[in-house]
């Protein structure tokens, strides 16, 4: 297939500086935050604005050239890894936050804008954006709607899903789609196509304006850090904690090597030596909180807990937040490769899901660190190797994927907010019979009939191969860009 | 014709031999739920029963066909709940039935509504092939949420067999405020004031007085040891920040009973068509204004983001809701059309349709 | 994140540069504390870009020449150190790379004829202060200079101040609490003297010595920073040879950049016989703020009148040397004075060592930035531990025509200790 009319269309939307193709721009885009897996796009576009997105969409779906539409590049699955032979949409730039209604407690705004960046804006109106994904600092928006991003703070109010309330999108075949509303409502009436779209990691086309609801900032949080001697115990308090009846904002459990690494990384004040560290976290309204406090006390202290801290002001809250959220990233201090899972269990069986990680880490002999959403069962075991050595990541990803399985055994899922991405899609069947892919594989070629978006991704062994551009570009013989 | 499955391979069975499928559940919303045309009603009231149940677990997973009232009841016993209040219990809602209408009552403001708490689905397609999407978990990001979409779906993309869903710890004690308003404005810059407050409301409704005043209930759930204090802080920050002219507080069965009624739709007159619209709460004055001429029983659920409103002919309503560019679910009305107004993305939900019913042995979206 | 760098081509410094790039995991968390990522917005733009394709490089994937562009525009302001959870040691990254790459790339004959100004002229006070009086006389045939030397002249003011040498040591009033020995550097000398003698007055009110060694030069920490390492190993020399770290308490110095780099000297010398000379060094180096905050401050007295003031965080500062309270405590000691944030998150205001002359356009958006953040607080005046930086906000506050007083953090404590010398 002749691709110059493709390039030179590129050329007719993009000024130089926004079409990337030199070899080293392009290596620069070649991973997500998860670098076992690199593949040099033919082009980076950088839009600025909606027209210029949909232009770009339209071509490929005219070209039959693959695309992955990307924000900050943070994905742990590999959900933003480019396509071969295909280009990377670079939404960095559309990052207008269009409209903020502080009466309405929405927002609407580009997918480009940074998660973090919509409770800043918000924040003087004493409202914020729930969703907190750990990469909420750098993440993008549209990149949350395309996994569907959780957070520690989701147990009570939900994952991005539960807090998007309209999207215009064009799919994958050029078509510009709008729904949902500035209601609370959402789509509200006829199928729910925001909860079709948000987590279709990129599948079905690319979002250009998102409407998210705000909510108001909890009057007052109760941060309690509890140690314990060994992981079981804290599994066991968590559901003592769920068995009691109230409804924390957060839930969380380190273990001895995620607190060693999340210490050495911010003086975050966690007790030294715990084997297990559960943080829980109420937030609302101040007499309530209070009164929650008092009950939530009496359970953490019969729960076996040898050493009970509660965060004394919002500097010490903050602190306890920054080394559980860049726990993930400190753990690169403890070993230069790891893997990390995402995988959920029922709650009463993390104690179960636990040791049995325990004993797989032995078996196989490798390190694994806890760090998880104990609330919700979401657990991440980061599995610790060394890449240097032979074989070293095929035996770390043999034991992740016995980790998966095994959630998958115990009534849970593959992956509670990383998505499938490139990294788990091989364990999909483990989830989904043969049937349930094949339909989503069906739905997905309703919308995108040539399957250019994010092809790849999701599905076990890829999909039908985009068609493919062969040979020296008309331009690259020309030297008027290079691939390399 | 009405077909009835008593098993899933009966069923399946019916969707390959059949045409013209309307699944339905207990009937409750005839708009939706009566067979017109010549339909077949494939009525799923016996594929009922909770399957899965573990109180610790905080999920469910029923058969679709079961009653909302078994639901409940069996949580209750636990001290959980479906926060969302589906509506029309007592009258014998199935949850594939909310779920299929998306009907979620009062309770919907706080933690959202049917879409918020459904977690896995299990259902026929067009083909007879039984699909899965989602899970039992609460968190999951596996696969297409195939249980979201099915939300408010109607029936025209397949019949479910069983579902499930996460539910939350019940508040062990409510109270009710009620505030009354001279007008529509005050009551609104009320929600408004309200919504960036740190006053946590469970309930906040909007509702039509006599004399053009409106009312705002306020329920407030949580420990009963703090109730009291929140009760007045509130009544404070109403006293305050706007222009309530009273208010009251509505307690114990006062309260139970109260919400009973709003989310049973016992105020819908009787033969009145009864639709829900979602809306914003700045296009409620446009709404109203023109809504004058009809004068329907009204409400809005949510801090004014769902309009339920009772009129006396659904085809006008379809007509001012076009005006207004707001689209509606009729719910108690002619059979053969439950969406009026526009129909926004409807385009992208019949690519749906190619996918997961081809040969159109379900209705038409 | 994994790399295949054959360390031993490197020399000492390879060991470091790997060490960096395998302890990233490029997670990203560094992209939002990056200013030229906030400005640009371009994966190679940021730090974990930059440190995937000095990798590329360094495993010999891709040229020195390629990658060049996207390395230079980097600040070194070291904003992202903090945000990195992996701890990646970015600055002995920068810094180490550039040494390495700076003799393999080729510069045009006038980039290098800038350059080699420069790095002639900045680090010598009278050689700066001579082309700065004839930078006027350049004003007049700007076009027919090298673009670069042209933005360098567009920040200096049009007249300096007279040169006020200081003396070799400053007393201790009262009892002496410490003997310390200041840093006077070099292009601050030239641009505004007073900064150091308002330090040697602020230690002596609070019974410090000062020795000033005569010989002293420019710490070199201009030329770490844009990889001209011999240059910049030729002055730390001198200044290991006029220091004597073991009889004094502290190495003081007031320029933030001057701080962060001297603390680097072990690394400038790894490997070779001055290493252990220049490790000793380091270890007493001080920036002036945390010298008086962990001694103690007398009480200053009163302001004539309130003032309300914008502290700026040098990146050198806080980034590169983690001071973030004791300037603050230092300012906050002050009656009547009331302290403002920025509330920018210390991004860098695009002065940066060189950076203006080097990188103008990036460095005139972030300038442009900070001094928003500056008006939007509606202080009086802004407070900073580095000149550059002062310079910096100050070219761009007469950009938007707007003039406030600006000040060394030690210039406001000078000022009230003066005035009760007064009372």
């Amino acid at each position: 297939m002749d691709h110059q009319p493709f390039f030179a269309a590129l050329q007719r939307i993009y000024p130089k500086e926004r079409l990337l193709t030199k070899g080293v721009q392009l290596l620069a885009y070649e991973s997500d935050a998860l670098t076992s897996f690199q593949t040099k796009p033919s082009a980076v576009v950088i839009p600025e604005s909606q027209d210029e997105v949909i232009e770009t969409v339209r071509l490929c779906h005219q070209f039959g050239v693959p695309y992955v539409a990307r924000g900050s590049g943070t994905s742990l699955s590999g959900g933003s890894l480019p396509i071969e032979n295909g280009i990377v949409i670079a939404l960095n730039r559309l990052n207008r936050i269009k409209k903020l209604d502080p009466e309405q407690r929405i927002a609407v705004v580009e997918p480009g804008v940074v998660n973090l960046q919509i409770s800043q804006a918000a924040d003087r109106y004493n409202l914020y954006y729930a969703p907190d994904p750990s990469s909420q600092s750098v993440c993008t928006i549209g990149g949350n709607v395309a996994f569907n991003s959780g957070g520690a703070h989701c147990l009570k109010y939900g994952m991005t899903s539960n807090h998007i309330l309209g999207l215009k999108v064009v799919l994958a075949d050029g078509e510009v789609v709008e729904f949902g509303s500035e209601s609370l409502e959402g789509v509200g009436v006829g199928p729910d196509l925001i909860g079709l779209f948000v987590g279709s990691e990129g599948l079905f086309g690319v979002a250009l304006e998102i409407t998210v609801r705000l909510l108001p900032k909890p009057e007052l949080y109760r941060t309690v850090l509890a140690a314990y001697n060994d992981l079981e115990t804290a599994g066991n308090a968590v559901a003592m904690v769920v068995a009691s009846g109230l409804l924390p904002g957060a839930m969380e459990i380190m273990d001895r090597l995620s607190i060693k690494a999340a210490e050495s990384a911010v003086d975050a004040g966690y007790p030294e030596n715990a084997a297990a560290l559960l943080i829980v976290e109420l937030e609302g309204e101040s007499e309530q909180v209070e009164t929650e406090f008092e009950e939530i006390m009496d359970v953490i202290k019969e729960s076996g807990s040898y050493e009970i801290r509660v965060a004394k002001d919002a500097e010490q809250r903050l602190r306890i937040w920054k080394g559980r959220k860049g726990a993930f990233s400190s753990v690169g201090r403890l070993s230069p490769d790891y893997v990390v899972q995402d995988g959920v269990v029922p709650r009463s069986h993390l104690g179960k899901a636990l040791a049995e990680i325990d004993r797989l880490s032995q078996e196989y002999g490798l390190d694994v660190a806890n760090v998880f959403h104990a609330g919700d069962g979401n657990l991440h075991p980061l599995i610790l190797f060394n890449g240097r050595e032979e074989g070293a990541l095929e035996h770390a990803e043999e034991l992740a994927g016995k980790i998966l399985k095994m959630c998958v055994e115990l009534g849970g899922s593959i992956t509670g907010e990383h998505g499938v991405g490139m990294e788990k899609r091989n364990y999909m069947p483990a989830m989904f019979s043969e049937v349930d892919l094949e339909t989503m594989k069906t739905i997905r070629r309703q919308v995108d009939p040539k399957e250019i978006s994010n092809p790849g991704k999701m599905f076990p062994g890829g999909e039908a191969p985009a068609l493919k551009m062969t040979g020296m570009h008309p331009l690259e013989a020309k030297g008027i860009i290079s691939r390399e | 014709m009405s077909l009835q499955p008593t098993t899933l391979e009966e069923l399946q069975s019916i969707v390959k031999d059949n045409q013209g499928l309307l699944p339905i559940g207990g009937g409750t919303k005839p708009a939706l739920s009566t067979a017109f045309n010549g339909a077949t009603r494939l009525d799923m009231s016996r594929l009922s029963g909770i399957i899965e149940y573990e109180p610790g677990e905080y999920t469910f997973t029923a058969y679709a066909g079961t009653p909302v009232r078994t639901i409940v009841a069996a949580l209750a016993e636990h001290g959980q709940y479906l926060p969302f209040d589906p509506p029309l219990i007592e009258q014998g809602a199935t949850l594939g039935g909310v779920i299929a209408a998306n009907t979620a009552g009062s309770g919907r403001y706080r933690y959202g509504g049917v879409r918020d708490f459904i977690i896995g689905v299990r259902f026929v397609d067009g083909q007879g092939q039984l699909v899965r999407g989602g899970g039992k978990v609460v968190k999951n990001a596996a696969g297409f949420d195939l249980p979201k979409f099915m939300v408010g779906s109607a029936g025209r993309f397949g019949a479910f067999v069983d579902v499930s869903f996460k539910v939350f710890p019940e508040p062990r004690a409510y109270v009710t405020l009620k505030a009354v308003f001279a007008s529509l404005g005050p009551a609104l810059e009320a929600i408004y004031s309200l919504f960036t407050a740190p006053n946590e409301m469970d309930v906040l409704d909007l509702e039509s007085l006599d004399d053009g005043r409106f009312g705002l209930l306020m329920r407030l759930g949580g420990l009963s040891t703090a109730l009291p204090g929140r009760v007045e802080r509130l009544q404070a920050f109403l006293n305050t920040k706007t222009e309530v002219l009273s208010n009251e507080v509505i307690q114990a069965e006062a309260d139970a009973a109260l919400w009973q009624q709003v989310n049973g739709f016992s105020w819908v007159p009787d033969g009145s068509h009864f639709a829900k619209v979602p809306i914003s709460p700045k296009r409620i004055p446009l709404l109203e204004n023109v809504l004058l001429s009809l004068n329907p029983s009204r409400r809005y659920t949510a801090g004014g983001n769902v309009a339920w409103l009772a009129v006396s002919d659904i085809e006008q309503l379809d007509m001012l809701l076009n005006k207004l560019n707001l689209p509606g679910l009729v719910l108690f009305g002619p059979p053969g059309r439950p969406f009026i107004g526009p129909r926004p993305g409807v385009s992208l939900a019949r690519r749906v349709k190619q996918a997961l019913d081809p040969s159109g042995k379900f209705l038409e979206i | 994140m994994q790399h295949r760098i054959d360390i031993k081509k490197y020399g000492p410094r390879g060991e470091a540069m790997a060490e960096a790039i395998q302890s990233c995991v490029h997670c990203g968390f560094c992209l939002a504390a990056c200013p030229t990522y906030k400005v640009l917005g371009e994966e190679m733009d940021s730090p974990r870009g930059r440190i995937y394709l000095m990798k590329e490089v360094l495993e010999e994937n891709l040229t020195v020449e390629e990658a060049q562009p996207y390395l230079d525009r980097c600040l070194g302001c070291i904003g992202c150190m903090p945000a990195c959870p992996s701890g990646v040691r970015y600055d002995e990254l920068i810094v180490s790379y550039r040494a390495f790459s700076e003799p393999k790339r080729k510069r045009s004959l006038m980039d290098n004829m800038a350059r080699r100004m420069i790095a002639e002229t900045l680090p010598y006070p009278n050689r700066f202060r001579a082309a700065v009086a004839s930078g006027k006389v350049g004003k007049l045939f700007k076009g027919a200079m090298p673009e670069k030397l042209g933005a360098m002249m567009g920040l200096v003011p049009a007249d300096l101040p007279e040169d006020k040498p200081l003396p070799p040591i400053y007393p201790a009033k009262g009892r002496r609490r410490a003997r310390v020995a200041l840093l006077s550097g070099c292009v601050q000398t030239v641009l505004n003297p007073d900064i150091n003698w308002a330090t040697v007055r602020v230690l002596s009110e609070n019974g410090v010595e000062t020795v000033i060694p005569q010989e002293q030069g420019c710490c070199g920490s201009i030329m770490m920073h844009i990889g001209e390492e011999e240059r910049a190993k030729k002055l730390a020399r001198q200044n290991l040879q006029v220091f004597v770290p073991d009889e004094v308490d502290a190495i003081i110095t007031n320029a933030a950049g001057c701080g962060s780099g001297m603390k680097e000297y072990g690394l400038l010398f790894k490997g070779l016989s001055e290493e252990a000379e220049a490790e000793k060094f380091a270890e007493k180096v001080q920036d002036i703020s945390v010298f008086l905050d962990s001694l103690g401050l007398k009480p200053p007295a009163e302001l004539r009148e309130p003032l309300t003031v914008v502290y700026q965080d040098a990146c050198h500062l806080l980034h590169a040397q983690g001071i973030r309270s004791a300037p603050r405590n230092l300012l906050s000691s002050i009656p009547g004075l009331t302290l403002l944030e920025l509330g920018d998150d210390g991004l860098c205001c695009g002065s940066a060592g060189t950076y203006n002359i080097e990188q103008p356009e990036i460095a005139h958006q972030l300038g442009q930035r900070k001094v928003q953040h500056v008006l939007n607080t509606g202080a009086q005046a802004v407070v900073s531990g580095n000149i550059g930086c002062l310079t910096q906000i100050q070219s761009h506050l007469a950009n938007r025509g707007v003039s406030l007083p600006l000040y060394h953090t030690i210039e406001l404590l000078d000022w009230a200790y003066r005035r009760k010398a007064q009372t």
